[in-house]
């Protein structure tokens, strides 16, 4: 169902971000009506192919996947690269609880329904995970195959790193956190530059398209609030259910999955994530350690494309509806 | 630079938003602070709260929200004379001096060293602050 407006106005779209961004991302933007927002995404690759579904995190857009994708495409797969709601060239709602992690992971939902989505393979980073993998849980019957990395699906923290209050909780603090990540634009600014393994590319070749969608305080909403249902207090928490429903079905889960993670990862650490997912699902391939900090496609992008290519080859199945 | 609590409204100002958060509860210590600080148990919803900050005024706004703890919502506004533009240089400046005296208040676990440093992480401390 079309947004009424949709038909006569013109979004912004990836040509729209100039050369070095549409030279690097050259892909058709399209737009789906979600659950009442504007959801951005892109669509490449032939339609009967198995459909390998990209999902970014925070404060990050489909960008993050550009050097990802061709290696995906050169073999012949369908990728989707949807923007999240609130990042990239997607809307980017005010209205607080639009942001709720259960809104999130629909919109995700509302898309593949609406692609007629079948045989998917999830590859899910940070907030890409708790999303997507509701998402895949909710059309289980239309999963193939999963990636993960940098990302986790329970309840409790499993990093010291989010229980410090140095940086963590203060950025996740009332005011602090909206006024320091939103106000001031650490996010994706400054975040993102010391969260790769080289700086320099980030400077230079990739930080400017993130931080030109997110350009005004406003844009930056969802950077400040998504970071809050992150389960820290029992008596506060606000997706702590969505979370033990989240794990519980992750367990439950048996489909051919794989785990990539970054060396320098410094927030989801790999000596403390990774085992845990080997624990939730043994059968997983991997863990693939690849060069890369939290942002581990900036530095290794072709890599991880590589990567998920051979596996998708010995484990992503075409399904009936395909 | 110091954080002063007032009362009296100055008068022929407007209110410029600088600053809000949809949600305070997730760590209700903060709520705490402001309810202690401007009263709000016995008068939530009269004036909004006052901070000068070195002869600049705030105004604090607390909104409810049906199923959550007074206050669920702040906003922070700038009381700027008139129809004259507002400095936003000193605009941020005074708002770090808000943030610090907020975390000084609440205490515990929060702290100055920890807030000053995670700014300075993200370089986003004001110069003068």
């Amino acid at each position: 169902m079309p947004i009424p407006y949709q038909e006569h106005t013109i979004y912004r779209s990836i040509k729209d971000l100039g050369p070095h961004v549409a030279s690097r991302y050259p892909y058709e933007s399209k737009f789906a009506n979600v659950n009442g927002w504007r959801m951005h995404y892109i669509d490449e690759g032939p339609r009967q192919a198995p459909p390998v579904l990209l999902l970014h995190g925070n404060p990050t857009w489909g960008w993050l996947w550009r050097d990802t994708i061709p290696p995906l495409l050169a073999a012949g797969y369908r990728v989707i690269v949807p923007d999240q709601i609130g990042f990239g060239l997607s809307e980017h709602p005010h209205t607080p609880s639009a942001h709720s992690l259960d809104n999130h992971a629909a919109n995700l939902v509302a898309l593949i329904d609406q692609l007629e989505l079948s045989g998917i393979f999830f590859v899910c980073h940070d907030w890409g995970g708790p999303t997507g993998l509701s998402a895949l849980l909710t059309r289980h019957e239309r999963a193939s195959a999963v990636a993960v990395m940098s990302t986790w699906a329970w309840r409790e923290p499993a990093s010291d790193f989010h229980r410090a209050v140095m940086p963590w909780l203060t950025l996740h603090a009332p005011l602090t956190g909206p006024h320091i990540m939103g106000r001031q634009g650490a996010f994706p600014g400054r975040s993102m530059y010391l969260s790769v393994v080289d700086r320099k590319h980030m400077l230079e070749d990739a930080l400017s398209a993130y931080m030109s969608v997110t350009p005004d305080v406003g844009d930056r909403r969802l950077t400040w609030q998504w970071p809050r249902s992150i389960p820290v207090n029992p008596d506060t928490d606000i997706a702590a259910d969505r979370f033990e429903w989240l794990e519980a079905g992750v367990r439950d889960l048996n489909i051919p999955s794989t785990i990539i993670w970054g060396r320098e990862e410094q927030v989801f650490t790999a000596d403390v994530f990774t085992p845990v997912w080997h624990e939730i699902w043994p059968h997983a391939e991997g863990t693939h350690m690849v060069t890369g900090n939290h942002f581990l496609q900036e530095d290794s992008g072709a890599e991880i494309g590589d990567l998920l290519v051979d596996f998708a080859r010995r484990n992503v199945r075409i399904t009936k509806e395909a | 630079m110091p954080v002063t609590r007032i009362t009296k409204r100055p008068s022929d100002t407007r209110s410029v938003p600088v600053l809000s958060d949809p949600d305070v509860g997730h760590y209700p210590e903060f709520a705490a602070f402001l309810v202690e600080t401007f009263e709000l148990a016995e008068k939530p919803l009269e004036s909004p709260g006052l901070l000068d900050v070195d002869g600049q005024v705030y105004e604090l706004i607390f909104i409810g929200r049906s199923g959550r703890p007074f206050p669920a919502a702040i906003e922070i506004a700038a009381l700027v004379p008139g129809l004259e533009p507002m400095n936003t240089d000193q605009t941020d400046k005074d708002l770090w001096a808000i943030m610090e005296w907020l975390i000084e208040g609440v205490g515990e676990p929060w702290s100055l060293e920890a807030l000053r440093t995670t700014a300075d992480i993200y370089r986003v401390r004001p110069p003068a602050a």
